[in-house]
């Protein structure tokens, strides 16, 4: 008979068995939180029983709102409410400036050091930024989660658009840390998509019976178009190719539509904030309704008229045309032709325009899959994913593997790019590129990483300048520094630097273009702590005990599988001494002395994990091919 | 922290120019689903840190065995012949042969038909390019490593004259 285990008074009982863990959909105009619930992926409802939250957030005197009512007050109060804030992520004040005179907003002065180059808007509330902006949205929708699920989350996998690039995927990250998320991973929209179709499983069957299949995805949002080519085999998606527009959605499908009220209604092409979003809420109303109407009567203010389908197709077809051609280069950058495709899939709310579904039913030659609501697919794939990750679900014949979606690469001399990764690169990936000192007793140097496919850096987005120091002094052209770029699973960037010949790792600052510092983020962190009732310390600790919780259980898997295997007795008390530390640290102690215990197991276990990695790549390359191998 | 083995070995492919693709394929899949961050966003941060450095070059392997020149040039090295960026052939004739098809490329534009024009430029391209991996690849299993390379630098030519087809097809499209 086994031994019931019970543990001492105030100490932790073994994590719960059910991790909380949620899918998010970020979006420009909706956002959605999803979960597994009873084997089933479902969206989660607000307590008026709406799944969706639009992704507007209104400052006001008394606080911040969140959503519909968000939504609702865009009209009367513009300047303090802010929409579509995703299409800021990662960006400058320089590349919004193209939205042009469309933008109510009031702008401050770009120039402050604490921007971080990011646009930062004045409201009545104070000036904000577009990751603190998202990160209210989040912070909504993590409440939502909490709530509904009984208690703080473990996880979130976040979904963003396969074309985002390293600088709006790391404003997502950051928004996420500010809303005190941990994220599973940035998962792109598109094979989120395809996740919660089961493109996967075949009727009836297990998902390993499905030999290659190639599946594209058009995901028409309301600010972002995406094109994702993936191919489905055994159970792994790859990415194969991805394209699209960053902006580029129903948002300009209402604006085609406003401008044509406008110019039918002699109003001119110069609005003041308050008309500009009437006209667009008149017109996205008029579009909305054409998916059901052949017909549609619109009126503003004295004038009057009829939208019909045709007029509607006519004023969307250049539009819809843009995102055609974004799918022929995905398929020639996957070097398929469209008849190859096996599988469509519709996500965004924006594809329940019926123009779209005629133009991509004809482009692809198929039917599209719809049948999952367009608007939430993405969290419910998710949702999904975050089950897997968390370690709820045993899915080992699910892997998505994902692409860098444009190239990264250096300034060198003249202002030219040289490319180090190519766009389309299955991620993670590293490049090692070696740089050598242009004066005698050179200390330092910089590095500008930009991202893009043109040749002039200029024309290339700009990511971060990276300082390095400490490079041993040396005459001119002697100092060898290998500097390691790598992208992570979400797509992030991070880099690190050598000199070679005296092993002297160099310092690295990074300085983000668009975007911001660890300080910057611990800032904002403070200044949310001062607007909330929340006690700063209580977060901490909190935060702190549930990274306790993790490493404590990572820990205990680790020794269950292998800890009688790889560890003498000496290195498995050490371990076990450590982890009880850390667990009386987590039932009585404050968040540093948890910090500092964390440390000290993640040290003392690190050889561990090493060994047991080795004991896997022994495993993965045996059984398979062993007596090809005669190295060590 | 690396993994030991030469880029081959990671697949269980023997060191080959000739390359079992579909091997590859299944093998890469098999490891990436052992190594894949994903596989470690429970486990501790260390253990997430060395499956992101062998995820990476599982990658590296896989995109280097996948590409015919990158392949080549992995080769070269492995036998000890390193190629630096800036050198190139010295056949005159096959530079010729170059110039002249660069030459086609550019009045491609004008041409009364450029798409069919840019369709046989195309197969041309492809045609010489095969040549070449041949080449490539009896000199290298004859050890004869000058050939190798002679051969490796024009199949960078073609290699780059195949790209700028694809890019003017592009531009062709748009």
């Amino acid at each position: 008979m086994a031994l019931l285990q019970i543990s001492e008074p105030g100490q932790t009982p073994e994590p719960h068995a059910r991790k909380r863990a949620v899918g998010i959909d970020l979006g420009t105009t909706n956002s959605l939180v999803a979960t597994v619930r009873s084997g089933s992926a479902e969206s989660l409802p607000a307590e008026d029983g709406r799944v969706i939250l639009p992704s507007a957030v209104r400052y006001t005197e008394a606080g911040v709102e969140v959503g519909y009512g968000a939504r609702a007050a865009a009209g009367d109060d513009p300047y303090n409410t802010l929409i579509s804030i995703k299409r800021f992520m990662g960006r400058g004040l320089a590349d919004i400036k193209h939205f042009g005179d469309q933008l109510p907003y009031h702008f401050a002065d770009p120039s402050s050091e604490s921007a971080g180059g990011m646009p930062v808007i004045k409201t009545v509330a104070g000036e904000v930024n577009p990751v603190q902006v998202s990160a209210e949205i989040l912070k909504a929708l993590a409440k939502r989660g909490a709530d509904s699920l009984g208690g703080p989350l473990d996880g979130a996998v976040i979904t963003v658009p396969a074309y985002f690039d390293e600088a709006q995927r790391q404003a997502t990250k950051d928004a996420a840390k500010l809303a005190g998320l941990k994220v599973l991973r940035l998962l792109n929209e598109p094979t989120a998509a395809a996740v919660a179709y089961g493109l996967d499983k075949p009727e009836g069957g297990d998902e390993r019976d499905v030999d290659d299949k190639t599946i594209a995805v058009y995901d028409l949002g309301g600010g972002t178009f995406d094109i994702s080519i993936l191919r489905l085999s055994k159970g792994v998606f790859e990415v194969l190719s991805t394209g699209g527009d960053s902006a580029l959605g129903g948002d300009d499908f209402d604006r085609a539509v406003a401008e044509w009220i406008a110019s039918e209604a002699g109003l001119g092409t110069d609005h003041d904030a308050a008309t500009q979003r009437k006209l667009l809420n008149t017109a996205c109303a008029a579009k909305e309704a054409l998916a059901s109407e052949t017909s549609v009567p619109v009126s503003y203010g004295n004038w009057s008229a009829e939208l019909t389908r045709d007029k509607l197709a006519e004023l969307l077809d250049p539009l819809i045309a843009k995102t055609l051609r974004a799918c022929k280069r995905a398929l020639r950058d996957a070097d398929l032709s469209a008849d190859e495709v096996a599988e469509v899939v519709l996500v965004g709310g924006s594809t329940r325009t019926l123009r779209v579904r005629e133009k991509v039913r004809e482009f692809f030659g198929r039917d599209p899959h719809a049948d999952i609501d367009p608007d939430q697919v993405v969290a419910i794939g998710a949702a999904i994913q975050a089950d897997v990750l968390v370690g709820n679900k045993s899915r080992e014949d699910l892997l998505l593997l994902d692409v860098i979606p444009l190239s990264l690469g250096i300034e060198t001399m003249g202002g030219l790019t040289e490319k180090l990764i190519h766009r389309n690169t299955t991620i993670p990936v590293a490049k090692a590129q070696e740089f050598t000192t242009f004066k005698d007793g050179q200390t330092a140097m910089a590095i500008h990483v930009v991202q893009g496919e043109r040749e002039l850096v200029q024309d290339c987005r700009s990511l971060a300048r990276f300082e390095l120091r400490g490079i041993p002094p040396m005459v001119a052209g002697a100092a060898h520094i290998r500097v390691t770029f790598q992208v992570d699973a979400d797509g992030l960037l991070s880099v690190t630097a050598m000199e070679k010949s005296s092993g002297v790792q160099a310092e690295i600052t990074v300085k983000p273009s668009y975007g911001l510092g660890d300080s910057d983020i611990t800032r904002m962190l403070q200044d949310s702590y001062a607007n909330a009732e929340e006690d700063i310390a209580a977060r901490a600790l909190r935060e702190a005990q549930v990274e306790a919780e993790r490493t404590l259980e990572a820990m205990l898997v680790a020794l269950k599988e292998d800890g009688a295997e790889l560890l003498d007795e000496k290195e498995l008390d050490a371990l076990e001494r450590a982890m009880q530390g850390l667990r009386l640290a987590h039932n009585g102690g404050t968040a540093e002395e948890i910090r500092s215990r964390i440390d000290e197991l993640n040290t003392l276990s690190e050889s561990f994990a090493a060994r047991r990695m080795d004991k896997s790549i022994k495993r993965a390359m045996q059984g398979h091919s062993l007596d090809e191998f005669d190295k060590p | 922290m690396e993994l030991q083995q030469n880029h081959f070995e990671i697949f269980g492919l023997p060191v080959s120019y000739q390359v079992d693709r579909p091997a590859l394929a299944k093998r890469y899949r098999e490891l990436q689903q052992e190594f894949h961050p994903d596989r470690f966003a429970a486990k501790s941060e260390r253990e997430q840190m060395l499956s992101m450095q062998y995820a990476a070059q599982i990658n590296e392997a896989n995109n280097t065995l996948k590409d015919p020149v990158a392949r080549a040039a992995y080769l070269l090295k492995l036998a000890g012949v390193e190629i630096n960026p800036e050198q190139t052939t010295a056949d005159g004739e096959f530079l010729m042969q170059q110039m002249i098809l660069r030459e086609r490329l550019e009045e491609v534009r004008d041409a009364a038909d450029p798409e069919t024009e840019l369709d046989e430029l195309g197969s041309e391209a492809a045609r010489l390019f095969k040549t070449q991996e041949s080449a490539f690849s009896s000199a290298l299993e004859n050890g004869a490593l000058d050939d190798a390379k002679n051969a490796l630098l024009k199949l960078q030519f073609l290699a780059k004259l195949q790209r700028q087809v694809e890019e003017l097809e592009e531009d062709l499209l748009d």
